[in-house]
């Protein structure tokens, strides 16, 4: 202690000192387990109460809302959340771990109810703003402290599709028309942009399967701009009534068109020239031609279309779908004298072959658009080699795209982007996520094109770019 | 139930640095104070109730201090930590007790011998959270955000707090920082921690407040006009932060209802006449006249813009100048306490409110507003 005189009051004095302590804080059995692993493992850990549900960080041994003993209740919480709250600490002092000014913030781990505080660092200050998303940053050392999490940072949120899209050079075709040399020899194309579609409802998936299922114009028109926001260029369409069933009807398959491209102008509607089972093959192809899309379906050969039970093998629906050498031909010369692109469809090789037989009467505009479909019960499986068969197979200049049934989707998309072609996805095809869970409309599905496309370093065609890829007319 | 009266108050002045008073210098200042406004002796006196941090006081059992200065020699001394307001909770229990009949609460700090961010970063759980540096301010600049955030309160509302507090300042010869300002000196004044400007922020303060509390029985014996307590309440909330939702205070709200259904009261909107309520910091004053119902959800901010609690509104708030105006910790919610009781006495002076025959005093305890304490005093018995 040392005495000093105060300045302005002569009479008085006084004594410097200090409260200084020791004491040892112990951390009990919930503090040290939530401590060290941390430390041990990087990971954080909170305590669910069993009685109220609340998942508490940081942990404790009683919830205070309904007193229950909670010690040994432990989950996960993750290492990543949300800034709930903050504030830039401006002063400096000797309690604080930083210089100011520096951010301290509470943060609601993506596991967790309650929200915790700690440091934010790695942004500018202007830039912190609750709702932000953050992960942790483990201590390099250890102190077997709370500061074993050295600090949070801001989850680098990705730009979206668009603008991404927005700050690179627009996709233009090689002046020398691509041979179709180019995709052979292990050496795919890969410069091209690749174009996502989404199929968002198809003829037989229903709401009790995905409730995101479009079935009005409307609802339609919400699900296609969802998509193109995620990254679509294209999407197909089978049109719904109200209840749910597919339609031929040409005003509803009109609305639901129109309402798309109200909503949504740029984006490449294809409809079905199939529409649904036991349409017949004027109601395929007069509302193609009374609408006019950008695109339609074309189906390639006559086959079984069945609804199955893929682990015993049961027979639930017996369909035959019919799609005769003059279907294919008159349904094909139909699109092309109404400006409609044909997507052609096939289910396996010999619908390929069907297609390169007719298309010797040379009606079909170049380039060709073709859609490797599997795993239709009376088409074939997704197998690798078979793919790249049929992509052997294709006339030079043709594009290809393709899609898969059920969990096929996600191989056989990633190996149409791999090798140069293009990827549909959506609730047509698949209403599940690659984990299992229930994807939360077509355009989450999409967002797994856009994550394929980007670990392969393919750009994502924009409507513009697929319109001239695909030999689409201009919208 | 039995009833119990404050029958005197006495404060020190509140100052920045009270340099040649100790501890007990300025006990012995307020309940001189307190004493001779009740027209009592420290004979008269039953027992004591003293209200002290061991922290603040810079010593342990700091409770123990002070009992000489306060004439507590001989008698039955104890201790709150915390808020004075929960010392006189204490107090007047024991006048009720039926042991004692009168009893002398204190309540004294000075911020200016201690590094009060340090004091309450120790407050902090010590596992989890103080080595992150939290501390009372970054707390309630967290909460103000939050209140801000969910009601739409502006800076320069919150502001208006400060300008209105510091003025009224100017009317309290007990009151240390009087001031004239606009709402544009506070938003220009220092960020300390963001939304929380200098000015938004309560000075660090010296000073000792003294109330006596007596039993029905005694209450009219001596010369001074009793004040009823009609109601009182506290309630807390959770301790960690993150389980709370910091734009709402339960505890606050659970508190004023309980001291309001005591007291009769059904619209403490018309009932209240007057208020002191806790304004350790701008927002405080909006957000807790909102909590205990005395401004509708998200209005206070407008409320206050039309004049409501000015000294000639409808519900004057802190007339005193509030504890923007002079904040000795501990001792704190004494000085309010003792400021309503002058109104409702009509003693005032310079910030006298016109009608005063109900008040209502706030305390609180904890970090951001943890636990209220929440008083009804009223000239009626």
């Amino acid at each position: 202690m040392t005495t000093k005189q105060m300045k302005g009051f002569e009479d008085s004095y006084v004594v410097e000192g200090k409260m200084a302590l020791p004491y040892t804080y112990f951390a009990g059995s919930v503090g040290s387990k939530f401590i060290t692993t941390i430390r041990d493992e990087k990971k954080i850990m909170g305590v669910k109460c069993p009685t109220c549900n609340v998942v508490y960080l940081p942990p404790r041994q009683v919830c205070d809302k309904d007193f229950t003993d909670i010690r040994d209740n432990w989950v996960d919480v993750g290492t990543s959340g949300m800034v709930t709250n903050f504030t830039v600490v401006r002063y400096d002092d000797k309690h604080l771990p930083r210089k100011a000014p520096f951010v301290l913030a509470l943060i609601k781990l993506d596991g967790a109810d309650t929200p915790f505080m700690h440091i934010l660092e790695e942004c500018k200050l202007e830039d912190v703003k609750i709702g932000m998303k953050v992960e942790a940053v483990f201590a390099k050392e250890t102190t077997n402290t709370i500061l074993d999490i050295d600090h949070f940072k801001p989850v680098a949120e990705r730009a979206s599709i668009h603008e991404r899209n927005a700050g690179r050079k627009k996709w233009v075709a090689d002046a020398e028309p691509a041979i179709q040399g180019k995709q052979k020899g292990g050496k795919p194309d890969m410069s091209k942009p690749v174009i996502i579609a989404a199929a968002l409802t198809g003829a037989a998936t229903m709401r009790n399967q995905n409730p995101s299922v479009p079935y009005t114009p409307a609802e339609f028109a919400t699900e296609a701009y969802k998509c193109w926001k995620a990254g679509a260029a294209m999407v197909h369409v089978h049109a719904r009534e109200d209840n749910g069933m597919p339609t031929h009807d040409h005003e509803r398959i009109r609305a639901t068109y129109n309402a798309i491209k109200d909503k949504c102008p740029e984006l490449i509607v294809n409809l079905s020239s199939a529409v649904g089972m036991g349409k017949t093959t004027e109601q395929r192809i007069s509302q193609i031609i009374a609408v006019k899309p950008d695109m339609a379906s074309l189906n390639t050969n006559t086959m079984n279309f069945s609804i199955v039970d893929r682990k015993t093998g049961k027979i639930f629906i017996e369909y035959v779908f019919e799609n005769t050498f003059t279907m294919l031909q008159e349904f094909g010369k139909a699109m092309e004298e109404n400006g409609v692109k044909p997507e052609i469809e096939c289910y396996d090789m010999g619908g390929l072959d069907n297609t390169l037989l007719i298309a010797k009467q040379g009606f079909f505009s170049s380039p060709m658009n073709f859609n490797f479909v599997w795993g239709v019960a009376g088409g074939q499986s997704f197998r690798a080699d078979s793919f790249i068969a049929m992509m052997n197979a294709l006339p030079a200049n043709a594009n290809f795209t393709t899609c898969g049934v059920g969990p096929e989707e996600f191989p056989c998309i990633m190996q149409s982007c791999l090798l140069g072609g293009h990827m549909r996805v959506g609730l047509e095809d698949n209403i599940k996520m690659p984990n299992g869970e229930l994807a939360k409309g077509s355009y989450e599905l999409v967002e797994v094109a856009v994550n394929i496309a980007d670990s392969l370093g393919r750009a994502v065609a924009t409507t513009d770019e697929a319109r001239e890829i695909m030999g689409v007319r201009k919208k | 139930m039995d009833r119990a009266a404050i029958i005197g108050v006495g404060m020190t002045k509140i100052e920045k640095s009270k340099v040649r008073d100790t501890f007990a210098d300025m006990a012995w200042e307020a309940v001189n104070k307190a004493l001779a406004d009740a027209g009592m002796t420290i004979d008269d006196i039953d027992n004591v109730v003293t209200t002290s941090s061991d922290f603040w006081d810079g010593r342990t059992i700091s409770c123990m201090a002070v009992g000489d200065a306060s004439g507590a020699a001989h008698k039955n001394v104890t201790c709150v930590e915390g808020d004075g307001t929960y010392g006189a909770f204490y107090g007047m229990t024991r006048s009720l007790s039926g042991s004692y009949k009168t009893t002398l609460v204190t309540g004294h700090s000075k911020g200016s011998q201690s590094i009060s961010s340090l004091i309450t970063n120790s407050a902090f759980d010590p596992i989890y959270e103080r080595s992150l540096g939290m501390d009372m301010v970054t707390a309630c600049a967290m909460q103000a955000r939050s209140y801000m955030h969910r009601t739409k309160t502006t800076p320069e509302q919150m502001a208006l707090v400060s300008v209105k507090n510091h003025g009224n300042a100017m009317k309290n010869p007990l009151a240390q920082l009087p001031m004239n300002i606009t709402v544009n000196d506070v938003l220009k004044s220092e960020m300390i921690a963001d939304p929380l400007h200098k000015l938004d922020c309560s000075p660090v303060s010296d000073g000792c407040a003294a109330v006596i509390i007596a039993h029905e029985s005694v209450a009219t014996k001596f010369k001074q006009k009793p004040v009823w307590i009609k109601g009182v309440s506290f309630c807390a909330d959770s301790f960690f932060f993150g389980d709370r939702d910091l734009s709402r205070v339960k505890s606050l709200t659970e508190a004023a209802k309980k001291a309001y259904a005591m007291a009769g009261i059904k619209d403490p909107k018309k009932e209240i006449d007057v208020a002191e309520i806790y304004d350790a910091f701008s927002y405080q004053e909006l957000m807790w006249l909102e909590e205990m119902g005395l401004a509708d959800d998200a209005t206070a901010g407008k409320l206050l813009e039309k004049g409501d609690f000015n000294i000639e509104g409808r519900l004057p708030v802190n007339a005193s100048g509030g504890l923007l105006s002079g904040h000795p910790v501990i001792a704190a919610g004494l000085y309010s306490m003792a400021a309503v009781v002058k109104q409702i006495r009509g003693d005032a002076g310079g910030f006298q409110v016109k009608k005063a025959k109900t008040g209502l005093v706030q305390g609180l305890n904890g970090l951001g507003g943890q636990s209220h304490c929440v008083w009804i005093l009223d000239q009626e018995k």
